[in-house]
């Protein structure tokens, strides 16, 4: 099997090599690129399993970047951005990058990205989960039903479609705007705080500890994630 | 009515005060006019009957009576309705005993001419009146016309200016002399505080004519007070020493004050304009200064952490090349911290003026090879060559000083290189006059023309494929440095393309030994 290709774009030299570096120790292929134009060109010509993508680029920017790549292909995209950006991070995320890392970033934080990225990538295919369990809590997408501590908890029909819409992608973190348009429609994209109610409602109903979610994680300013690891998944870790 | 100067200098309560007529008569005719339209009347009627008289026999009683119709139209034209009154009765009269037969007396002998008689009456006070009235209104659209053309003048004046005290001064002196006024002032109020405060004084000292009182007559001045909707603006003062304002030139005084206030409000509204725009780009250049120093100093930190966390993983084995590899990095990002900082604080420095040069002579050829040395062990692939005259190497400078602004100055020229490709930078320093200059060459891109000015400000950066706002701190720190010790600093072109930046510093005459 070929090792796993990663494109890594920054218009920082040293990040790229850092970066890079890091990646070539653990076994992975690197290809580097400089600003958008060449991240766009060496993603069509070395296919990479991954693009680590900074967003704040010179020329076309990280965004326009995305905005191309998804075009084409769902190669799993792993934001890099700076906490000024915070609008671009989230703006990137919902053209379509997976998940993000906020500058500077440990190398072990990123490999764990890394890995769940390119985890969630192949088992595109697979089934999805369809069982968690957890702390007695039982969720069964199949039959529809949730039980905690052998007792039915009972979820109203918007519930249950945010559960789904969350559950069906463990540990990618999914943003307000796409979770809204998904569970609400087009119409209450902007409307976070309906997402913000319902989400605490899931919560109180599925958490042991509402106030500590172990299930629903929160990335705030920028959307929701499901941690809770999957029964037909073994391998699966929350990230 | 502007006549009293009662209420103090608060404006408020006067807010909607207007110019009222002065004197409420209507002026037709110049008095003047008038005297001469009654001569007319009684002299023409005399004339023309001394000339008939003669021949009176000769003409019919009709055309004699035409003769004193052209004398009531001309006393009429000339005076008005009272000469045209008169010139018609005193006609009516001559008419009658020169020229209706018999004559001589006022008896009319045949019963036609009683119908002549009073048809010419009844003729010519129509005529007068008719007359009266036709050049009472070209009079009155004349002095329409007249205020009319004096308040456009005023306002153009006004409205083509540019704002500022020189404009209103001219202005104001313009009103006066139209009026016939000798000293006036403007005064405005403070819109926080509501304080008249006096912008313009015109024909006398400043502070001489008060919202209260005039110190040169002791008498309240005139006040006409300048509001826009309402809001008061201000107030112009007049010296009270002419004739009442007439009708027509209050009319035309407070129109006129109205435009005054709206070309007041504008002024002001222009100034909070400005002011807000330049607020706006200072604040621009805040946040964007921000983003160039957070991005520059995140950077090298982010290598580091990436470099550092990746060394720290056990998760992996690595080569010892590998590792060095690393650390190499981290060494060269934690220098390029260090220059980042010093340069920040040296600049910090420098802008709060708390520096002082210590100068004493300092030998260039000691001070050159430590600053070389360190940018050689930084980019070990440039070549640099150093030629210092034998009789130039001796300055006035304090040691540190000059030895950061060396840094910076090949710092800058090594930044050039790595972007182009050629990786040769000279640096050579001659004597000229009392003053030793030291050249920095380099073969890069060159400092385009259009941002030369800018260069040796803080933050400004040349970079070649990034036209941003950077930390380009180096220069104006080498110029700050340089400008303490007397010294001086420019770019010049390098023959060939790159820039070459050189420094002055003042020499030290060297008493040579030999």
């Amino acid at each position: 099997m070929r090792k796993p290709r990663v494109l890594v774009v920054d218009d920082e030299e040293q990040i790229r090599r850092a970066v890079g570096r890091a990646l070539t120790v653990r076994d992975f292929d690197v290809s580097e690129a400089r600003d958008g134009e060449e991240a766009v060109s060496v993603a069509s010509t070395a296919q990479p399993n991954l693009v680590v993508l900074d967003l704040n680029l010179p020329g076309i920017d990280g965004l326009e970047v995305t905005r191309q790549l998804r075009r084409r292909s769902g190669v799993p995209i792993l934001v890099l951005s700076v906490r000024e950006d915070e609008s671009d991070k989230v703006a990137a995320l919902d053209l379509g990058a997976d998940d993000y890392l906020t500058k500077p970033f440990g190398i072990e934080e990123l490999m764990a990205r890394v890995r769940a990225l390119l985890r969630r990538a192949e088992g595109q295919d697979g089934p999805r989960p369809l069982r968690y369990r957890a702390d007695g809590l039982v969720i069964d997408l199949g039959t529809r039903r949730v039980e905690r501590a052998g007792e039915e908890v009972r979820l109203t029909r918007t519930e249950w479609s945010l559960l789904e819409a969350l559950s069906e992608h463990p540990g990618k973190l999914l943003t307000h705007r796409w979770l809204l348009e998904r569970v609400w429609g087009p119409g209450y994209v902007g409307d976070v705080d309906v997402l913000r109610v319902f989400i605490s409602q899931l919560r109180r109903k599925l958490e042991v500890d509402p106030a500590r979610p172990a299930i629903i994680a929160t990335d705030p300013g920028v959307g929701y994630r499901w941690v809770l690891q999957a029964e037909n998944d073994p391998e699966a870790v929350a990230t | 009515m502007g006549i009293n100067g009662r209420s103090g200098p608060s404006l408020v309560d006067r807010g909607t005060e207007r110019l009222t007529p002065l004197l409420d008569r209507v002026a037709i005719h110049s008095p003047r006019r008038r005297v001469i339209g009654y001569v007319v009347a009684i002299a023409a009627t005399i004339t023309l009957t001394a000339i008939l008289v003669p021949v009176r026999g000769d003409l019919t009683p009709l055309s004699k009576g035409f003769g004193f119709l052209v004398v009531v139209v001309a006393a009429a034209a000339v005076g008005g309705l009272g000469p045209g009154i008169v010139a018609s009765v005193f006609g009516f009269l001559q008419f009658n005993y020169f020229f209706l037969p018999p004559y001589d007396t006022f008896i009319i002998g045949r019963s036609e001419y009683v119908v002549v008689l009073f048809v010419f009456l009844g003729l010519s006070i129509l005529i007068s009146v008719l007359l009266a009235r036709a050049s009472s209104r070209a009079d009155a659209a004349e002095s329409r016309e007249q205020e009319l053309r004096t308040l456009q003048t005023l306002s153009a004046e006004l409205v083509s200016a540019v704002p500022g005290p020189e404009t209103y001064a001219s202005v104001l002196s313009r009103l006066l002399e139209v009026f016939g006024f000798s000293a006036g002032s403007l005064w405005t109020q403070d819109p926080m505080t509501h304080d008249l405060i006096e912008r313009v004084a015109v024909g006398g000292p400043s502070g001489e004519l008060s919202p209260a009182r005039d110190a040169r007559t002791d008498a309240p001045p005139e006040r006409l007070p300048l509001s826009v909707g309402g809001r008061v603006l201000g107030l112009f003062l007049l010296r009270r020493e002419r004739l009442p304002l007439t009708p027509a030139e209050s009319r035309v005084m407070r129109s006129f004050c109205d435009q005054f206030a709206l070309v007041l409000e504008r002024d002001r509204l222009l100034l909070a304009a400005t002011e807000a725009e330049a607020y706006r780009q200072t604040e621009e250049v805040r946040k964007s200064l921000l983003a160039a120093v957070s991005h520059d100093l995140r950077s090298p930190l982010a290598a580091i952490k990436a470099s550092v966390t990746d060394l720290l993983a056990d998760d992996t084995t690595r080569t010892p090349e590998q590792t060095r590899d690393s650390l190499a990095s981290i060494d060269g990002e934690t220098d390029r911290l260090i220059t980042l900082v010093s340069n920040l604080l040296d600049a910090s420095r420098i802008e709060a003026g708390v520096l002082k040069a210590r100068v004493h002579a300092v030998d260039l050829a000691e001070v050159i090879p430590a600053a070389v040395d360190r940018v050689r062990h930084r980019w070990p692939e440039l070549r640099i060559r150093v030629t210092v005259a034998g009789d130039s190497s001796i300055v006035k400078a304090d040691p540190v000083f000059l030895d950061r602004v060396l840094s910076n100055l090949l710092d800058n020229a090594a930044q050039a290189c790595r972007e182009g490709d050629r990786h040769d930078i000279e640096l050579e320093s001659r004597r000229s006059d009392g003053s030793v200059t030291v050249r920095v060459i380099d073969h890069g891109a060159g400092v385009p023309d259009a941002t030369r000015e800018q260069l040796f400000y803080p933050f400004y950066q040349v970079r070649e494929r990034h036209p941003r706002l950077g930390t380009g701190l180096g220069l104006a720190i080498a110029k700050g440095f340089l400008s303490l010790m007397d010294g001086e600093i420019w770019i010049e072109d390098t023959p060939g393309g790159g820039a070459t930046l050189a420094f002055s510093l003042p020499a030290v005459v060297a008493v040579h030994a030999s």
